[in-house]
């Protein structure tokens, strides 16, 4: 299919009219109106639109329209553009804008992905072109919210998608392409404990009340610490559970008896706090109420910058694992420009623009050409080996895992 | 003035109450009933089709309901009172919350009150002020409480240290049920202050004289004439924190851990993961339960309503007072008491915050926080969130939402005081956004507003500031009802009969005669408003997506990195432009209106 006429076509259905006769109390009040488009032709949208004097909020991509240079509208989360410290947001709109006659505009909407989600299922229009910052759950969630229908489109041929690291590519179906990852891991304290250096470790009476975690359910390092131990332990079959009853994950330990909510069991009887945002959880870290705290690998690059003693920030890679976050971009099948979203993603994994993510995502790049100073890896960890599950073993999973372990660790 | 001009004010003021009235139904319909509804619905619509099965599986679900999950399953209230009644009983999470909340509202009416004796019946320097700024606790978000608390109330925290000093005891209080507690009561023992105060500021001192000159002791005269009027506002600001504390999220979880996860926990988790139908299920087992104790609440207060003229309030004692006889002794050792508690539960958290706003990691002092908002301000691109515009819309919308909830709770605090019948049902109904899942709320605003409604070929969308006006006006209006509303319900009828007769309109009556007995409940309940506004961010952050609409609270939560300090200086901003805003309410308000 001709991108350049799909997106044409696309963009005419895409016009907000305000009521002209309220124009004035409608725009003071937020208020708009957009022409229903149920498969009609673009003549009918093509004389509204015509009525451009009363168009008191519309949207960016529409002013655009007078000038050639098109707007690319890229949705993220809020921290890869407005985080206190660093992020990229700002150094990768100026320097696409410089090279392409396009303009960047960043959509921040709370809620991340399942913004677009609940947009598509309730027949408003998306408004956006690619979502930067996919994880493999939110594609997961994606797929069985909609069923057949596609948030997003295949990524196609992306310039510089083969230097991807092969662990790294979550989605089967080709439709995200990873550009960035992280690693959780413990960070501890090191004037006041030393980590064990695996999972049983953490149950000795050494370690009593010294971890702090998170809710898997509302917050991601929370989830990716469970999902570790999953892995780790196997899921047990969980007969009798909400998992399905078929044991899809083995675990490494050997030990089909013993399963993830075994483990969990045992860190409870070891007084493991488990908070309910990364935020809470570091804040009672930092403040001493226990010395170990699952929180990212990049943990010294923030400590280092904030002039604190790395001593205090230890990083515990357990089993020599980390579980990888990786962040994926892909293009909304109801894109208006999708090709420019497409050069933007490449232009996401050139070498040097990787380089630039990394250390302003504080993350690491997703390709195996990424420029990074040499002593990067100094501060910002990598794990000798990395889990994490793909897209397959999360789907019909995930959610059984989280309301088995919810269920056992909340049984009020 | 004209007659022409007199007949068009009559026409006016007869009508004013009656369009009031319709303006409100249209505002909570258009921002509130129909958004929460288009959320609520999914508990019994699955996939088109009309089920209670989602329902069933819930009230059956001993996780959620504990042993009461048996009453759904078949068996006898007697065998299930025997399971509730043995020691091995399960709560499930339900039973918790509503356990957690009971204990919460015990503690923060314990801490309330004697602020609301202090507040109304002494004088002292500083009294308005400290009156105004009783509610600042309202706005702060969950995370910069949870930074006060893990800092005052901590292993390494203010009071272990204070304690180690004078050689007391180590406590550890943090996650544990007392740390929620006090947290709760941290949030909601100023609101049982307020309330009261505003009440206990109404009481007509002649009704007292005349009990004391008929003999009866001081004591007796508080219990007989005082504690009857102050009734209604201790048990408004109770049943409001149980509704507050029932639907308490995040704070459970950041100071008392996910063994003590509350029903919104679930709600979040399962929206979140877009498990609509159950959440939507959890959230309408949520809604019942709050709005039965409310509805319970009311019929109580329309059968206990006591009459009064108020003519002039009571004289308020000296702080430091001119005898001191045995009584005065031991009334201000309650006080000095008191308020060393209300130094631990209150000042310190926030003086912790503070505090925190101006550390490093290392604990050296830093005005680096700050210099942070300053640089965001000068150099933060369009596309971010900046300090300056974020407290003017906090300001902005703060004012302008107050004004449209007075109008809307002083309508609806006169149709549910006056109204006989059904009053209790329509007080109830009308406190529903208080007692809706905020999750449930937030998700029902991005559906029913952001996203728009199909009419007429149309798709017609709300966003930005006016929607958030609106939005806060809802969250905050039942607060006035609640401040006005006893107040109105104690005056006594015969006044606005009189009114009426002599040909006042009802408008008329009611804004000569009717709001300025119960004024301070008026300035209670627009201070209300505005701490709602101020605070307010689930809908904020719903309605603000795509514009320049963001406040404080969304910025705090935007400036929340790897480390928490920028976050914390905003939570200082928000804490002194609320605390200035209280402080010119009150001032405007006046003191109690004396004629």
């Amino acid at each position: 299919m001709d991108d350049a006429t799909t997106a044409a076509r696309r963009h005419s259905r895409r016009r907000f009219l305000a009521l002209s006769g309220a124009a004035g109390l409608a725009g003071l009040a937020g208020c708009s109106a957009e022409r229903v488009d149920e498969g009609a032709d673009g003549e009918a949208d093509e004389s509204n639109a015509t009525d451009d004097a009363s168009e008191t909020n519309e949207t960016d991509e529409d002013a655009s329209d007078a000038d050639a240079s098109p707007t690319l509208t890229v949705a993220t989360y809020g921290a890869f553009v407005d985080a206190p410290s660093v992020s990229p947001g700002a150094w990768l709109k100026e320097t696409f804008e410089s090279r392409v006659d396009a303009t960047v505009e960043w959509a921040t909407p709370d809620n991340g992905v399942n913004y677009y989600l609940e947009r598509a299922a309730s027949g408003a229009s998306i408004d956006a072109d690619l979502y930067v910052g996919l994880t493999t759950e939110d594609l997961v969630r994606a797929d069985a919210e909609l069923d057949d229908d596609d948030l997003f489109a295949e990524a196609g041929a992306i310039d510089g998608s083969d230097a991807v690291r092969d662990g790294l590519r979550f989605d089967p179906r080709g439709r995200a392409v990873p550009f960035d990852t992280g690693y959780v891991s413990l960070v501890y304290d090191g004037t006041e404990t030393t980590a064990p250096e695996t999972f049983e470790g953490l149950l000795d009476e050494d370690h009593r009340g010294a971890l702090i975690a998170q809710n898997p359910g509302s917050s991601s390092t929370g989830r990716s610490f469970l999902l570790h131990t999953i892995h780790r332990f196997g899921d047990g079959g969980d007969e009798g559970g909400y998992g399905g009853g078929d044991e899809t994950v083995e675990g490494t330990d050997d030990d089909p008896d013993y399963d993830y909510l075994d483990y969990w069991a045992d860190l409870q009887a070891n007084d493991v706090r488990v908070l309910g945002s990364w935020e809470d959880a570091y804040t009672a870290w930092s403040n001493g109420e226990a010395p170990m705290v699952v929180s990212y690998s990049t943990d010294q690059v923030f400590a280092a910058d904030a002039g604190e003693d790395l001593e205090r920030h230890q990083i515990r890679f357990v089993n020599d694992e980390a579980y990888a976050t990786p962040e994926g971009m892909a293009v909304f099948a109801d894109a208006d420009e999708p090709a420019l979203a497409r050069e933007f993603m490449s232009f996401l994994l050139e070498p040097a623009v990787q380089g630039e993510i990394a250390k302003r995502n504080v993350a690491f790049p997703a390709t195996t050409t990424a420029a990074l100073p040499d002593d990067y890896a100094s501060l910002a960890k990598e794990p000798t080996t990395s889990v994490t599950f793909g897209y397959d073993e999360l789907q019909g999973s995930l959610d059984g895992w989280i309301t088995d372990w919810e269920r056992q660790v909340a049984g009020n | 003035m004209s007659d022409t001009s007199r007949r068009l004010r009559d026409r006016v003021e007869r009508r004013a109450l009656t369009a009031l009235t319709a303006a409100t139904v249209a505002v909570l319909v258009v921002v509130f009933y129909y958004p929460v509804g288009t959320v609520l619905v999914e508990a019994v619509v699955v996939d088109g089709r009309l089920t209670l099965a989602v329902f069933a599986d819930l009230l059956r679900d001993p996780f959620y309901l504990g042993e009461f999950a048996r009453l759904f399953t078949g068996e006898g209230p007697v065998a299930v009172a025997r399971a509730v009644a043995a020691p091995d009983r399960r709560l499930g999470i339900v039973g918790f919350t509503a356990y957690q909340a009971v204990l919460s509202t015990i503690v923060s009416v314990a801490l309330g009150l004697p602020a609301a004796y202090v507040l109304a019946r002494f004088e002292f320097p500083g009294r308005r002020t400290l009156r105004s700024v009783t509610i600042l606790p309202f706005v702060l978000p969950s995370i910069m409480v949870a930074v006060g608390f893990v800092a005052t109330f901590g292993r390494n925290g203010t009071l272990n240290a204070v304690l180690s000093a004078i050689g007391g005891p180590r406590v550890d209080l943090m996650f544990s049920l007392e740390a929620i507690l006090i947290a709760h009561a941290f949030y909601n023992a100023p609101l049982v202050a307020r309330v009261t105060t505003a009440a206990w500021e109404s009481v007509d001192a002649s009704a007292v004289e005349t009990a004391r000159s008929l003999g009866a002791g001081p004591l007796r005269a508080f219990l007989d004439v005082v504690a009857p009027q102050l009734y209604p506002a201790v048990l408004t600001s109770a049943a409001l924190t149980f509704v507050f504390t029932f639907g308490t999220f995040p704070i459970v979880l950041a100071l008392g851990g996910f063994e003590l996860a509350t029903v919104e926990v679930f709600v979040y988790r399962l929206a979140r993961d877009l498990q609509y139908a159950e959440a939507a299920a959890l959230a309408l087992v949520e809604l019942v339960i709050a709005l039965g104790v409310l509805f319970a609440y009311l019929r109580y207060e329309a059968a206990t309503a006591v009459s009064s003229r108020r003519a002039r309030p009571l004289p308020r004692k000296l702080l430091w007072p001119d005898a001191w006889t045995p009584r005065a002794l031991a009334e201000r050792a309650g006080i000095v008491t008191y308020a060393g508690f209300a130094a631990v539960v209150f000042f310190a958290p926030i003086a912790s915050m503070v505090l925190a706003s101006v550390t490093t990691a290392d604990g050296s002092l830093t005005l680096d926080h700050y210099r942070f908002l300053l640089t965001r301000q000068q150099t933060g691109a369009a596309f971010q969130v900046r300090p300056w515009p974020a407290v003017r819309n906090s300001v902005l919308f703060a004012g302008a939402s107050a004004m449209v909830a007075l109008p809307m709770g002083v309508v609806v605090a006169v149709i549910t005081t006056r109204a006989s019948r059904g009053r209790s049902l329509v007080g109830a109904v009308a406190m529903a956004p208080f007692a809706v899942s905020g999750i449930v709320v937030g998700l029902g605003l991005l559906r029913g507003l952001v996203f728009g409604v199909e009419v007429a070929g149309w798709r017609i969308a709300v966003a930005g500031s006016a929607a958030i006006v609106a939005a806060h006006a809802v969250a905050g209006y039942p607060f006035v009802v609640r401040t006005v509303a006893p107040g109105l319900a104690s005056l006594d009828a015969s006044l606005v009969e009189s009114a009426r007769a002599l040909g006042a309109s009802r408008a008329r009556a009611l804004f000569d005669i009717e709001l300025p007995l119960v004024w301070p409940g008026v300035v209670a309940g627009a201070a209300f408003a505005v701490a709602i506004s101020m605070g307010e961010f689930t809908a904020t952050v719903v309605l603000a997506t795509g514009t320049d609409a963001y406040t404080m609270p969304v910025a705090i939560e935007r400036f929340i990195g790897r480390r928490l300090g920028p976050a914390t200086a905003m939570g200082v901003v928000l804490l002194i432009v609320t605390g200035v805003s209280f402080l010119v309410i009150e001032r405007l308000g006046g003191e109690v209106r004396d004629y």
